[in-house]
């Protein structure tokens, strides 16, 4: 099928890509960027493990066709420690032992920030609510719920 | 996935033309969650996708007139959770939204496609049958217009041409009504429901003048339930009324079972349910 | 949630017992870390599998040729392929019974019958929906108990791999599916039945439920004919390289097994999976070749085992269990992975933490139509423990004896003898049992309730024994610069292994855990280990790190006074390698070894003065809420109590405890493969559900005792199954308090209570 070029901001730098209308948003982060924080566990949106964020949204990679990602700007996990300085949430996660395998960390970390914007202080239920699409087999959500608060104080403190 | 052919077209108009009235492998393409799956699941092969991705803007917005809300087919769930004008008219849909899938999928998945694809077990066509909400269909001569309760046929089944697009959908005007929807899974709590049941009254305090009571997800489509609506209407609540309408929306309605339940199962679950929706419906408020 | 955590654990050393981070967490929390299922070799060829539709059939045609006309597929490849380049394409840890690609016979829905190779994964995928195969339907056997004595027979002859001594005498066995029967025979049931006061019999059941790890099973062979090497998500590179070799008939110096980070295993990524496969696939193609799964596809890979215990206790008037006797069936599935040692390792201690004289244990490894089953977190011990303590807590009920004084009455104790005869040592189950009574304030009463909403409590407690006899093998390296490495093969899949063996080396060498470096796995530079699996590594290649770093230690110190320096120096390591190369350079490397004491169980009596060097003991309680008009279950309160020895990263070891717990809670309230002549039905997460973030009980307690293991590493053992054990009939135990019911399989789901209570009720629900 017609291979197309797009072209979007990945992790602040423009970028091309020549892709098909069937690969998704996954796939063009790994084979083509050899990004791959964002991965496919369920395959079905369900698990959060491809989390990408798309002008400024979340999405599911493994349900995102490539070809919507022309023009966007696009921030993948790999984007947030820039300069090699942990991003708050990131230092959070570390420190409370907030995962076990981290196959869904990187799709946790982005969620959070999301929830961080909208909500800076949230409290459990906020947090429950607002990651509840996102699963972790190794079940760490205890520790994700005080690398949340922990990184909200975190922020804060930077703001100030 | 396997290939396809993707089209962008710019309008609806165009959008129309693209799609195929008589060939299933051509199909309309929105937030493109629930298409996936079933590509990817192998159950779906398009030759063609049409993607309403750029088409005109005024389908992906929500306007509030007089007569309630005009809601572009092209929202995103997101938007439609956010929109504090939806929260006015009909707290009901923003609160059903907050339980629907997840954040990432509501910011990609559409109103249209939540209604067109027309899985029994999806929250907001219940709810919206219940509020009474119809839409505006467009197709190559034209646009009618269809109540949502009419949409679906059976199991992801609609009475949608191959060429037609749900183009907008309309929420009329709620006043005074107090409306529910409950999701009721039996697996983890972010399970697909084993049964879904909205209801929207019109009451004075306890007395309902009258009701509109609809199943989702234990059943093949989301529909109402006339036996549940007669026993609520003209009755002040009690326990006894709720009975008699659990009763009479357990032996009107026509149960599938799955990895979800049984039939008798499921029947309980709407008896008791019934009850509860109505509670919950005369404790939440008017709109 | 709220969480409270209480390790009990005084400081060992400045190292040890200290929560340090885990090592790698700053590679996961960036997406850095690198994972089989996302790497790629330049040139590399992905493949999709065309899988059987039916459960057991003979195969009559494999039709690849529209397959192969597809452009840009590589290869299509059925069992003749492989044959040509693996004469014996059989692999497994226990019996040689599973064939790379299906040969001649299906055996279960799912099993890999064809192999398409493309560059582009998509077209490898097109091109499997283009082969077609015929079959000759066989008649099949799902269940385990019917499978003992079924004409149906999945295999038609045995071939146990030679690697157990116990299996020796099914070699070549014809007309069963009997994998393996373990027994256990101690003083005289039969008599004690007939003399007790009340005996009890019950059965229950378990569902097959799967790992589900995030990163499904994933390999890369690189087939070169000088070596091989597999990149793959494996939790035993050490038995990787052994069988791998073996296939090609290669010394095991041309096999080189690398593991990068795991996206967790619990069991699923043990012995070999995809790896005989993806070497077949390799030799064909002479290029390296992927072979990744789907969340789907896993559900045909590898899962639990389902069960069928019947369980039987004489009891005295005085309320003290006399005899018991269980049988267990093990739903093995096609292919026998490593079920006979599960059936074996968790039978010996089928008649749970009490003290019986008369006990007799059956336990049946059965082949049956299914996807094969192996070890997930509790190597069959869950199973086990579902069943002893829900009857436990029965007889208590049926005896009007209160559960916690019936259990006291006959708990076994400290250097009492096992039912095998193994004297318990460092159990501390009685510890264990008192916090749990403590915490779940057992003594004072409980509201339970007089609405639709019913509360209720209940507890279990459980015993595991060590697989055993194991060997783990580590290297110290020491540079010249003072820095140091370590080489094991214990494989971190999230448990934080890495950390904790850090912590080791570091307090053996007076250095921060955070300095040593601890090295990738690859079989061509790390030493041999059996595996990580059964809560084995922590004690196991923990003694063997400790012995690496403390041989290291010696070393330097004869160097030190090789170099003249006086007894004590404490000559800066830097320093000292200077004085004795002139610069910087050379290394001083310590390795250790350990492979605990063993008896193996007798034939015949399962009897053995040493059955394991360690006992794993845990509790659970659970405070529940019923919802009687509609049988959903919300669990209030879930305290685990462990006794694990002492804590060498107390963080790590919370995060163990409640991830093991939250996932048994999967196991025991929703999680099912749904199965239709043989068919998953529900093969996606969209279907099989998994805990999330709303399913995790209010409040949750994650508890150790404080004790010491004498045999440990710095007094500890191992921790990441333990808290598993008990969760499925603290729960269960807590509704019949709740509601008066008693549910005998599991899921504990909310139908199956609405049921239960329906019949109690005299009104049951019925069949549609
Ligand atoms: C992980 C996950 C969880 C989910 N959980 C829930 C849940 O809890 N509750 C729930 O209700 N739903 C749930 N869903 C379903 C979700 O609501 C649907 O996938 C989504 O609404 C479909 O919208 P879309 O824009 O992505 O549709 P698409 O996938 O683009 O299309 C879906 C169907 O609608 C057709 N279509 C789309 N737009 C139009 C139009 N304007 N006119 C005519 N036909 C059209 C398409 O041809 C296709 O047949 C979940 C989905 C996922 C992936
Ligand atoms: S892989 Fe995309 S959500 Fe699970
Ligand atoms: S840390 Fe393993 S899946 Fe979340």
């Amino acid at each position: 099928m017609t291979a197309r070029t797009i072209h979007f901001t990945l992790n602040g730098a423009p970028v091309t890509a020549d892709i098909k209308p069937h690969h998704n948003l996954v796939e063009l982060l790994q084979t083509h960027f050899g990004l791959t924080g964002a991965r496919e566990s369920c395959g079905q949106g369900l698990c959060g493990c491809c989390t990408v964020l798309v002008d400024g949204r979340a999405v599911s990679g493994c349900l995102f066709l490539a070809v919507r990602i022309d023009g966007t700007e696009v921030v993948t996990i790999e984007g947030l420690d820039a300069g090699g300085k942990l991003n708050p949430m990131q230092e959070a996660f570390v420190e409370t032992g907030a995962f076990q395998c981290g196959y869904c960390t990187p799709g946790f970390i982005l969620m959070a920030n999301q929830l961080l914007d909208a909500h800076p202080d949230p409290d459990d239920d906020q947090i429950r609510h607002y990651l509840s699409g996102n699963l972790c087999r190794c079940a760490a959500y205890p520790q994700i719920i005080d690398a949340v608060k922990l990184a909200a104080k975190k922020r804060k403190t930077i703001a100030a | 996935m396997i290939p396809f052919e993707l089209a962008e077209p710019k309008s609806l108009t165009e959008a129309i033309k693209l799609l195929a009235p008589d060939d299933a492998m051509v199909r309309p393409i929105a937030g493109g969650t629930a298409l996936m799956l079933m590509m990817k699941a192998g159950v779906f092969h398009p030759t063609r996708l049409v993607s309403l991705g750029k088409i005109e803007k005024k389908y992906s917005g929500i306007a509030a007139g007089k007569d309630g809300l005009r809601i572009g087919a092209m929202t995103t769930l997101s938007a439609l959770e956010q929109s504090l004008d939806m929260k006015k008219l009909a707290p009901v849909i923003t609160r059903t939204l907050r339980t629907l899938s997840n954040v990432r999928v509501r910011n990609v998945a559409t109103v249209g496609g939540a209604l067109a694809h027309a899985d029994p077990h999806m929250d907001l066509p219940p709810v919206l049958i219940a509020l009474g909400a119809s839409m505006s269909i467009a197709g190559p001569s034209g646009e009618r217009e269809l109540a949502v309760e009419d949409l679906f046929t059976g199991y992801y089944e609609t009475v949608l041409q191959k060429n037609e697009l749900i183009a907008e959908v309309r929420v009329p005007s709620q006043d005074g009504t107090r409306a529910a929807y409950m999701k009721v899974t039996t697996g983890s709590a972010d399970d697909w429901p084993a049964l879904g049941v909205a209801v929207a009254l019109q009451s004075d305090g306890n007395a309902v003048k009258s009701a509109r009571v609809v199943v989702s997800a234990a059943t093949s489509k989301a529909m109402r339930l006339p036996g549940a609506e007669a026993a609520l209407a003209g009755q002040r609540i009690d326990d006894k009324i709720l009975a008699r309408a659990g009763e009479a929306a357990a032996n009107e309605a026509d149960f599938i079972a799955d990895v979800r339940g049984s039939v008798s199962y499921k029947r309980e679950l709407l008896r008791v349910y019934i009850g509860r929706a109505v509670r919950a419906a005369l404790e939440s408020g008017a709109h | 949630m709220a969480t409270i955590t209480d390790q009990g654990t005084a400081k060992v050393g400045a190292q040890v017992g200290r929560s340090v981070p885990r090592l790698e967490g700053r590679d996961k929390v960036t997406g850095r870390a690198e994972y089989t299922h996302t790497m790629r070799l330049s040139g590399m060829l992905h493949v999709k599998l065309f899988r059987s539709t039916v459960a057991h059939g003979r195969i009559k045609s494999v039709d690849t040729s529209a397959a192969k006309k597809l452009p840009g597929v590589a290869h299509v490849v059925t069992i003749e392929d492989v044959r040509k380049v693996i004469p014996d394409p059989y692999y497994g840890p226990a019996f040689h019974d599973q064939p790379i690609l299906a040969d001649g016979k299906v055996r279960f829905v799912g099993e890999p019958v064809a192999a398409v190779l493309a560059a582009d994964p998509h077209v490898a995928e097109q091109a499997a929906q283009l082969i077609v195969a015929e079959y000759e339907e066989l008649p099949a056997v799902y269940d385990e108990v019917e499978a003992l004595t079924s004409k149906v027979h999945v295999h038609d002859v045995l071939k146990p791999a030679g690697t157990f001594a116990d299996l020796k005498h099914l070699k070549d066995a014809k007309g069963t599916n009997l994998a393996l029967d373990y027994r256990l025979r101690r003083g005289d049931v039969d008599k004690a039945f007939a003399s007790a006061a009340h005996v009890f019999e019950h059965e229950f059941r378990t569902q097959k439920v799967l790992h589900l790890s995030f990163e499904p099973h994933a390999t890369i062979a690189d087939y070169k004919d000088s070596g091989v090497t597999l990149h793959t998500a494996s939790q035993g590179p050490s038995f990787v390289r052994t069988e791998i070799a073996r296939l090609l008939g290669w010394p095991e110096n041309k096999v080189r097994i690398k593991v990068p980070y795991l996206g967790s295993g619990y069991g699923s990524k043990l012995y070999i999976k995809l790896e005989a496969l993806a070497l077949a696939l390799s030799m064909i193609a002479r290029l390296p070749v992927k072979v990744a799964l789907t969340m789907e596809e896993m559900f045909y890979q590898i899962t639990k085992h389902p069960s069928t215990f019947r369980i039987k206790s004489g009891v005295d008037k005085d309320g003290k269990i006399i005899a018991r006797k269980c049988e267990v069936y093990w739903n093995g599935g096609a292919y026998a992975d490593i079920g006979p040692r599960v059936t074996q390792k968790s039978g010996l201690t089928a008649s749970g933490p009490y003290d019986i004289d008369n006990v007799w244990i059956d336990s049946y490894a059965l082949y049956t139509n299914m996807t094969p089953a192996g070890a997930l977190r509790g190597f069959g011990v869950p199973q086990l423990v579902w069943a002893y303590e829900s009857h436990t807590d029965m007889i208590a009920r049926a005896l009007k004896i209160d559960a916690v004084e019936f259990r006291r009455k006959n708990l076994l104790r400290e250097g009492r003898p096992h039912p095998t005869g193994t004297v318990l040592k460092d159990a501390a189950i009685e510890k264990v049992l008192d916090r749990l009574v403590e915490r779940i304030n057992w003594k004072q009463p409980m509201d339970r309730g007089t609405g639709v909403v019913r509360r209720g409590r209940g507890l279990g407690i459980a015993i595991k024994a060590v697989i055993s006899p194991t060997t783990s093998v580590a290297i110290v390296n020491v540079s010249a610069d003072g820095s140091v490495a370590l080489y094991c093969g214990t494989i971190d899949m999230g448990q934080g292994s890495d950390t904790a063996m850090a912590q080791m080396v570091g307090e053996v060498l007076n250095m921060p855990a955070e300095s040593v470096r601890v090295v990738q796995r690859d079989t061509d530079v790390t030493p041999y280990d059996m595996g990580t699996l059964g809560s084995r590594s922590l004690f196991h290649m923990g003694h063997a790190v400790r012995r690496a770093a403390e041989d290291a230690q010696e070393k330097l110190k004869a160097l030190a006074c090789e170099v003249g320096e006086p007894e004590g120096s404490n000559i800066p390591i830097p320093a000292l390698f200077v004085k004795k190369y002139g610069m910087q350079a050379g290394n001083v490397i310590g390795t250790g070894i350990y492979k605990p004491d063993y008896v193996p169980p007798a034939p015949g009596t399962g009897l053995s003065s040493n059955v394991t060097p360690f006992w794993m003991i845990s509790g659970a309680g659970a405070e529940v809420e019923v919802d009687t008009e509609t049988g959903h279950i919300k669990i209030a309160k879930l305290i685990s109590v462990l006794d694990i020895g002492k804590s060498i990263n107390p963080k790590i070891v919370e995060t163990q405890i409640s991830g093991a717990a939250l996932m048994q809670l999967g196991f025991t309230m929703f999680e099912k493969m749904h199965l239709d002549g043989g068919q998953v039905t529900n093969a996606s997460l969209a279907d099989y559900k998994i805990p999330g973030f709303h399913d995790v009980p209010t409040a949750m307690e994650n508890l150790t005792v404080d004790v010491t293991q004498s045999n440990g590493p710095f007094g500890a053992k191992g921790v990441g199954e333990v808290s598993t054990f008990c969760v499925s009939p603290a729960i269960a135990n807590a509704i019949d308090d709740a509601v008066g019911v008693r549910l005998m399989e599991l899921p504990l789901n909310p139908e199956s209570v609405l049921r239960a209570l329906r019949v109690k009720a005299g009104k049951p629900l019925g069949d549609e």
